[in-house]
């Protein structure tokens, strides 16, 4: 399978001050990748790269086979985005505004703007600085998927909106999907958001990529132990130790976090003479904090 | 039939969807030939991936749960009664499972167990 979006050794400042560092994406071509990561760690900036309206200063981009910026044009008429802010003229109305976006693309389709209007209760003669923040946010869905997009760029997409909103509008991307098979590239802070839809999840943190893999596999190593009776020093484990915590409050032992869990690796600790008394499963919200941790205890800031 | 699909859980959710679909098919609930609803649907409803609702599919269509046909939709087959059986006694032992796990983390013992199934069973039939 190819890849919708990919970058090798991408790098960008702001001033002195590292933004983006060494980042190696890869977006595979059908799937719904979840961007995610804390406010500020370079998701938006990332997404600025791949649109070109940011140069980097080093590095490759690749998006849908074409080299960005320098094929930059045939991948803006193949990919729908959606920015953190709106990016229409608020003066205008609904209607106009449809006209002159779609004007920009050959692939729109007036028939699927209409349908997505009246799906989400839009009405055509409001003007754009008047629609409620979620009717906003619904308007500019309505914008990237007439377009008939191969790639779907979201920044954000139901930041600030209501739960019935962000329902609305995720389910017009997940029926968009069914019927395109188009790419969809999710960024977001809110791990619960986008853990049913995305099957790759792609982990941010301070303009560094810390981890890149599948929903299920992240789902399903990551586990946190209960261990009694651990000598400090033990020998490398067959697993990737994430956190190591002495036993707090009333129940023995100490808890571990671990990434690429499995069964057999019990014997780890018998083997060291320690105990293992339990395992738990951690979901894709409490993984996602412990990667954050980790990387930061292992990597110390660096260039700001 | 999906109202309960937790997404936190790290049984992947086409498992879920499947196991769904599973139960249903042993406990007559869905009988050979009714149509599943169609990956579009179902994925928009769950808003879920669509690749997921297919994995489920393929999966019980591997088992012989249902039949796919190329356009027309997926439908469940015929499944046989020994194997219906087997099926809901694979789910009554997860189901035990899951309670023995739980009640281990507890610390109850098994007297304590067993006394609490048999009053839930009692209150439940009368």
């Amino acid at each position: 399978m190819s890849n919708a979006i990919e970058t090798r050794g991408l790098e960008y400042r702001i001033g002195r001050s590292f933004e983006i560092r060494d980042l190696a994406l890869n977006v595979p071509e059908g799937s719904i990748y979840g961007f995610l990561g804390p406010n500020g760690a370079g998701k938006t900036t990332t997404i600025q790269l791949l649109l070109a309206m940011r140069r980097a200063r080093a590095g490759s981009i690749t998006v849908l086979g074409k080299r960005v910026p320098q094929e930059i044009t045939a991948v803006l008429s193949r990919t729908g985005y959606v920015p953190e802010r709106p990016h229409v003229d608020p003066s205008l109305k609904i209607d106009e505004a449809l006209r002159f976006h779609a004007a920009f693309y050959r692939s729109w389709d007036d028939k699927e703007g209409e349908r997505l209007l009246a799906q989400f209760d839009l009405d055509r003669s409001r003007r754009i600085k008047r629609l409620s923040k979620g009717e906003t946010g619904k308007f500019l869905m309505v914008l990237a998927l007439a377009q008939r997009p191969d790639l779907l760029l979201l920044d954000e997409p139901t930041d600030g909106l209501d739960p019935v909103v962000r329902r609305e509008v995720m389910t017009a991307v997940v029926d968009y999907v069914s019927q395109r098979g188009a790419t969809v590239f999710i960024s977001s802070h809110l791990v619960h958001e986008v853990e049913r839809m995305c099957n790759w999840i792609g982990v941010m943190d301070k303009g560094r990529l810390v981890s890149e893999m599948t929903t299920d596999s992240f789902k399903s190593g990551i586990k946190r132990l209960r261990v009694t009776g651990a000598p400090q020093s033990m020998a490398d484990p067959p697993f990737v130790l994430l956190s190591r915590q002495p036993s707090e409050g009333v129940i023995e032992g100490e808890l571990w976090v671990v990434r690429g869990w499995q069964a057999p690796m019990r014997d780890y600790f018998e083997s060291a003479g320690a105990r293992l008394t339990e395992v738990t499963d951690l979901d894709l919200e409490d993984g996602f904090v412990e990667l954050l941790r980790t990387s930061r205890s292992r990597q110390p800031l660096e260039g700001r | 039939m999906f109202s309960q699909l937790d997404s936190r859980s790290p049984v992947p959710l086409y498992d879920q969807i499947a196991t769904r679909i599973r139960v249903a098919v042993a406990a007559g609930e869905l009988q050979p030939g009714t149509a599943l609803p169609s990956v579009r649907q179902l994925a928009a409803r769950l808003r879920i991936n669509p690749a997921t609702v297919v994995q489920a599919y393929r999966d019980l269509e591997a088992e012989g749960f249902v039949e796919m046909r190329q356009g027309a939709g997926t439908f469940v087959q015929e499944v046989a009664q020994d194997r219906r059986s087997s099926e809901r006694a694979r789910q009554a032992r997860r189901l035990v499972r899951e309670l023995v796990n739980e009640a281990a983390r507890l610390g109850l013992d098994t007297d304590e167990i067993m006394e609490a199934v048999r009053t839930e069973l009692g209150a439940k039939r009368s």
